[in-house]
């Protein structure tokens, strides 16, 4: 681990992958102490100060009804982040579990449930969402329903085609000759060589769930005013372009920011951990 | 008592267009403490038998398995998957061609240790097993057991990984060991140090070996008794002493022949097919 995170540390890019990531994280747990205005998050109207370009007051400007926008870009880091990481949290397990049993066992369980992942992956990821938005109410939950849905084939297909490959390896026949169980091979033999890969996989995730999520609430179907939204502050600006540069630009470069960041993160471990495409 | 009596085993695949049969009645003997090579050429059934005495290809569907195939008194056809599965890491155990691909490279020699260890014993702790690693470890010549317990298998070289597989292979004393082309993915002298190694730890443990390969000289200088497969028959059999002294089968003549020298007399000729071939088995007797 101290191992891993030195070597990262070597390559420049990847180290500043890793600068933005914790930047990030952390303005998104202390969002609360470290905003200017902490109240601006939801429903505050100040009308004495709206739509006002950069200034030493407000660093990013105001929004149209006067609140601060570098104190609400730090709470939809929160949000974004928090999307991200549930969305991960449930569709990784359930695409590596599916992937695993796939690979190992094979023959039909196989067929079945990789020409269900088949079917899942052949839908556009944003119009599945998009479809699924427009069933259910446009809430924050739902968003997080609507992208774990997309998310987990990747997962499946991931682990699956590792697991396939891993199950010809010696070990693994090895592991069959000293007489151990299906359970034990593809939980303690197979998954953690599939766990760099996965790893490696979540962090450019990471990334990619943040401007989906924020594509959803561009849309309108993401996060609901008053809450701060990445994706929703840049649709609300993008009608005063270009006057009002402020009110989209930020956010904008924020979401920018997020995903450079993690990607650059990711790709950095996928060199340390060895994983090839 | 013989530890392995194989009889009259016949092996076919179900295919989508039919039935493709590998195996037309293997007869083999090993006694306890006796160490036997099956030779022949890729193809020629050596591997599949080997994974039939271990039970695992009577847990593939496809495959038809008839005939007697009995491990110390007990038939292995007869038995259920789980029993199988128990005589497996305890009563046999299985060295491979490819040392450094057969220790899983996300756990340390030590941890995959353990894990052998257990099989036998499920309690045993950490720090005993560690102890009785290193013992096993010292046995099989490694010079600093503890550091080779620490490492992963890609930080060791081939002929160490060896060793270790080797060690792990007969951590629980088995009484049936086979060996499926020991070190081929080696380089020759490190090969030739792992068949020392594996003939003098089988000797002091009695344990009984069947080895399978397609090397002849290195078959002549381990086995005590010789079968010759050819295209899923056995063609000849006998001690090795006699079946090298006087090879009576024309496959068994071809395989000698197909040897190349070391002085060089350019690649022998070897025919893919003779009617010769397919000539009745000859034994030279031997077996109990």
């Amino acid at each position: 681990m101290i191992r891993t995170l030195r070597i990262l540390a070597a390559n420049p890019l990847s180290l500043l992958g890793l600068i933005l990531v914790c930047l990030i994280t952390l303005a998104a747990i202390f969002a609360p102490w470290i905003a200017p205005f902490p109240t601006h998050n939801g429903a505050v109207v100040d009308f004495l100060n709206n739509n006002r370009a950069p200034s030493a007051r407000n660093w990013m400007g105001t929004d149209l009804v006067g609140r601060d926008i570098f104190s609400r870009i730090l709470f939809a880091y929160q949000i974004s982040l928090t999307l991200g990481v549930v969305v991960l949290a449930i569709a990784v397990p359930i695409g590596t579990m599916i992937g695993l049993l796939a690979g190992y066992i094979g023959g039909w369980l196989e067929m079945i449930l990789m020409r269900i992942v088949d079917v899942f992956l052949s839908i556009p990821p944003l119009v599945l969402a998009i479809a699924m938005m427009g069933v259910l109410e446009p809430t924050l939950t739902n968003a997080m329903l609507a992208v774990t849905a997309m998310w987990w084939p990747w997962y499946a297909r991931l682990v699956y085609s590792i697991a396939r490959g891993e199950r010809e390896e010696g070990y693994v026949l090895a592991a069959e000759v000293i007489g151990a169980g299906a359970g034990h091979i593809a939980f303690r033999e197979i998954l953690p060589n599939c766990l760099p890969a996965i790893i490696t996989k979540m962090t450019l995730d990471m990334g990619f769930v943040i401007i989906i999520a924020s594509s959803l609430s561009f849309l309108g179907l993401g996060v609901q005013p008053p809450t701060a939204d990445l994706g929703s502050m840049v649709a609300e600006g993008a009608r005063y372009l270009p006057d009002s540069w402020w009110l989209t630009v930020f956010p904008g470069l924020a979401i920018l920011v997020a995903v450079f960041g993690f990607n650059l993160l990711g790709d950095g471990l996928r060199d340390v951990l060895g994983v090839d495409e | 008592m013989s530890i392995l009596h194989i009889k009259d085993l016949h092996l076919g695949f179900k295919t989508l267009t039919g039935h493709v049969d590998v195996l037309h009645g293997i007869d083999l003997d090993i006694a306890a403490g006796e160490k036997v090579a099956l030779v022949g050429e890729s193809g020629s059934g050596k591997s599949v038998t080997a994974r039939i005495v271990l039970g695992l290809l009577q847990e593939t569907r496809t495959a038809r398995i008839s005939g007697t195939v009995q491990f110390d008194g007990q038939d292995i056809n007869a038995m259920s998957a789980r029993d199988r599965a128990g005589l497996r890491g305890t009563e046999m155990s299985m060295i491979f061609q490819d040392p450094t691909s057969a220790l899983n490279p996300m756990f340390t020699i030590g941890n995959q240790f353990t894990e052998v260890l257990r099989r036998r014993d499920p309690k045993l702790s950490k720090a005993a097993s560690h102890a009785r690693a290193t013992t096993l470890l010292d046995e099989v010549a490694i010079p600093d057991p503890a550091r080779v317990l620490g490492a992963y298998p890609f930080q060791l070289s081939g002929g160490m990984n060896q060793r270790v597989m080797i060690a792990m292979a007969l951590a629980n004393t088995p009484k049936l060991l086979l060996a499926d082309e020991p070190g081929t993915a080696l380089d020759v002298s490190v090969q030739a140090q792992t068949l020392t190694l594996i003939r003098d730890l089988v000797e002091q443990n009695g344990t009984s070996v069947l080895f399978i390969s397609h090397n002849l000289g290195v078959v002549r200088e381990f086995a005590d008794r010789v079968y010759v497969i050819y295209r899923g028959n056995i063609v000849e059999d006998g001690p090795t002493d006699a079946l090298f002294a006087n090879p009576q089968h024309a496959y068994t003549r071809a395989l000698m022949s197909a040897v190349p020298r070391i002085t060089g007399a350019g690649l022998p000729e070897v025919p893919e097919v003779s009617d010769d071939f397919l000539a009745p088995r000859i034994s030279h007797g031997g077996a109990l």
